[in-house]
């Protein structure tokens, strides 16, 4: 599998020089097509948050309906280290990652003997546990009110550090983390670990009479996707300036398995990426025409999982991949337990 | 007075509660049974039933047709009692569109139908929201009903009594309906295997069809007998939906009495921490499905299912 023009086993491949191109030029030409700044920083921190979603999703099968509380602890670590701690930017970040890392690891714990529906079930209960402990911890979380005033933290390289305060500079560290986790998890994902991932999501049996200790696969899956859902909350609390409790109900729990399925992050390693971008512009431009942009948007989710649940980049692989395909003979099947290629 | 005369309209609240919420669970359970779909539409058809009696019953809220005017006019037990047999006959005809839409997921992944009705979750909130708006409305209910008495210095609520009583009837009358007629006996061996009932020559899609269509009715019923107690608002749905995904785990999928069961203890569980703790009321239910799964996976009552697939 790993022979040289196989973009399986390689740190960058053309799709992720795409991505650095088109995310990394986006404040450049965002409001020339009449979007703005904070829109495209929106869409990179769900971008991340829902690549390390999909790792468990896509890869592992698992169906996690709680992972909005995961992204909302982040937020809520990055405030209180920004408060009670150091005002660093990495140090607040790595604060997120790593306690959202450990409720994450908490959970995993409860739900990695786990799969399908059950598992489903699971997480619902435990992201409704952690958004009610952090609804009525107000002294740790401000309750209904959220953290207010969590400031943009310079980005402070010893000799020198770059201020952050506009929208666009801070759009800039977000892709810059991107670009961290999207290399990560690509080579995460064709690592033996995401090759046993996939087979866990195919035959979850088969893989333990191999000999695989297949809770601890699923466990470190569950906290890995958690702590990049951390780091994704901490860029998000930069972004709104405070941490609020509504992005860890269960509605936003279920909002980005939509993104991610919209996407198609079941085919694809891109699904996520698509889908966020998707979700913000259809809520952008359907919003302005309509209140209930949702219905719409929930009307063309229900008409793709009918038709076409491989998402947009099954639609993408059927017609441009149709037309520009090499090797035929290498062409994915449509069948929905496979695991995401590229 | 001791603490167990005091608690005493609390566990009439909790039992009230928990029969309605299994209510809601067995009309989930069916769909699961027969159609091996996790419904997650199914709390905004709860709140749907609440909005299409609302219409049927109050000029507030309700059509802007003139030929209801003279139905308007009629006393409240009468508009109350044909709300309560109309509205949801009107929400289970109206979710066969649902099935229908459902049906390329069947035999795929349980995760497609779960997202699909997801996805329906969404629409039918928002169309309540686009109909309806976003305010809250109250439900009218006739006098004989609603208000509260006074027992040995306790005050009840009547209006929960009459919803416990009705809840158990209604259950009374499902279990009847499952065990003792034909159809329950078609329904019951189609929720056992599919493929045998079909190939006895009975319709599988008219049978899904007319499940999907009664499930969803008892989730509207479940939805007008709840709407005076919690009010009518289009994000009902999400309360009603969940405490049925609890009492399915707790009670163990396909296990009748282990939902009524489920259904009463979290019932139990939600009142009495409401009545000591008032702001952790809505957590107990979700420890005590972790608790319980965690040392009995599949619940209460529960056998081999679809949700371990």
């Amino acid at each position: 599998m790993s022979d040289a023009r196989n973009p399986v086993g390689r740190w960058i491949t053309l799709p992720i020089l795409a991505s650095f191109a088109v995310f990394g030029t986006l404040p450049y030409w965002v409001e020339a097509v009449g979007l703005y700044q904070y829109l495209g920083l929106e869409i990179m921190v769900w971008v991340i948050f829902a690549l390390g979603y999909n790792l468990l999703l896509g890869y592992g099968g698992l169906p996690s309906f709680g992972h909005g509380a995961f992204i909302g602890i982040g937020a809520y670590a990055f405030g209180v280290a920004q408060f009670h701690f150091i005002p660093n930017l990495w140090i607040c970040l790595l604060a997120a990652i790593i306690i959202t890392g450990l409720c994450g690891l908490a959970a995993a714990l409860l739900v990695s003997r786990r799969r399908g529906i059950y598992f489903a079930l699971m997480t619902i209960a435990i992201g409704q546990v952690f958004f009610f402990i952090a609804s009525k911890w107000t002294s740790v979380t401000g309750g209904e009110d959220g953290l207010l005033n969590i400031q943009r933290l310079p980005v402070d390289f010893g000799l020198f550090s770059i201020d952050i305060q506009d929208t666009a500079s801070l759009y800039y560290l977000a892709f810059a983390l991107y670009a961290v986790v999207v290399v990560l998890l690509w080579r995460l994902v064709h690592s033996p670990f995401g090759r046993i991932l996939g087979a866990i999501r195919q035959n979850e049996e088969r893989v333990r009479f191999l000999g695989y200790n297949v809770f601890i696969y699923k466990a470190i899956a569950f906290i890995l996707s958690t702590m990049v859902a951390g780091l994704a909350g901490g860029l998000f609390a930069m972004a709104q300036e405070g941490a609020y409790i509504q992005i860890m109900n269960l509605q936003w729990s279920g909002t980005v398995v939509l993104m991610t399925l919209i996407g198609g992050g079941l085919v694809s390693f891109w699904g996520p990426v698509f889908g966020v971008v998707l979700y913000f512009i259809a809520r952008d431009i359907l919003g302005a025409y309509t209140e209930a942009w949702l219905l719409w948007f929930g009307l063309m989710f229900m008409l793709l999982v009918m038709f076409k649940p491989e998402g947009l980049a099954g639609i993408w692989r059927d017609t441009v991949g149709g037309l520009v395909r090499r090797k035929p003979a290498a062409a994915p099947s449509p069948h929905p337990n496979q695991s995401p290629a590229e | 007075m001791s603490t167990a005369t005091w608690l005493l309209p609390h566990l009439i609240n909790g039992v009230a509660l928990g029969l309605l919420f299994a209510l809601i669970a067995l009309g989930f359970m069916l769909i699961i049974g027969v159609m091996e779909v996790i419904n997650l539409a199914h709390g905004s058809i709860f709140a749907l039933g609440a909005y299409v009696a609302l219409a049927i019953m109050a000029p507030d809220g309700g059509l802007p047709f003139a030929f209801m005017e003279p139905f308007y006019a009629l006393p409240a037990w009468p508009r109350y009692a044909i709300a309560l047999v109309v509205a949801p006959i009107l929400v289970g005809a109206a979710c066969m569109l649902l099935e229908l839409c459902l049906r390329p997921t069947y035999g795929k992944d349980p995760l497609y139908g779960l997202l699909l009705t997801f996805g329906a979750a969404l629409v039918i909130e928002e169309m309540i929201r686009v109909v309806w708006g976003s305010s809250e409305y109250y439900l009218p209910i006739p006098r004989d009903i609603s208000g509260g008495f006074i027992f040995a210095d306790l005050i009840y609520s009547t209006y929960r009594i009459y919803a416990a009583i009705f809840a158990c009837a209604m259950i009374a009358l499902l279990w009847f309906f499952l065990n003792r007629t034909p159809y329950g006996a078609v329904i019951k061996a189609g929720a056992h295997d599919n493929e045998m009932v079909r190939a006895l020559g009975f319709n599988l899609s008219r049978l899904r069809l007319l499940v999907f269509a009664f499930g969803a009715g008892l989730a509207a019923i479940a939805g007008i007998i709840m709407a005076p107690i919690w009010g009518v608002r289009p994000v009902v749905g999400i309360d009603a939906v969940i405490p049925a995904f609890v009492i399915i785990v707790l009670g163990g999928v396909g296990s009748f009495w282990g939902a009524v069961t489920a259904g009463v203890l979290v019932g139990l569980a939600v009142a009495l921490t409401a009545a000591f703790v008032p702001d952790w009321s809505m957590i107990s239910m979700y420890l005590l499905l972790l608790a319980v799964v965690t040392f009995r996976p599949r619940g209460i009552a529960g056998r081999a299912s679809i949700l371990e697939r």
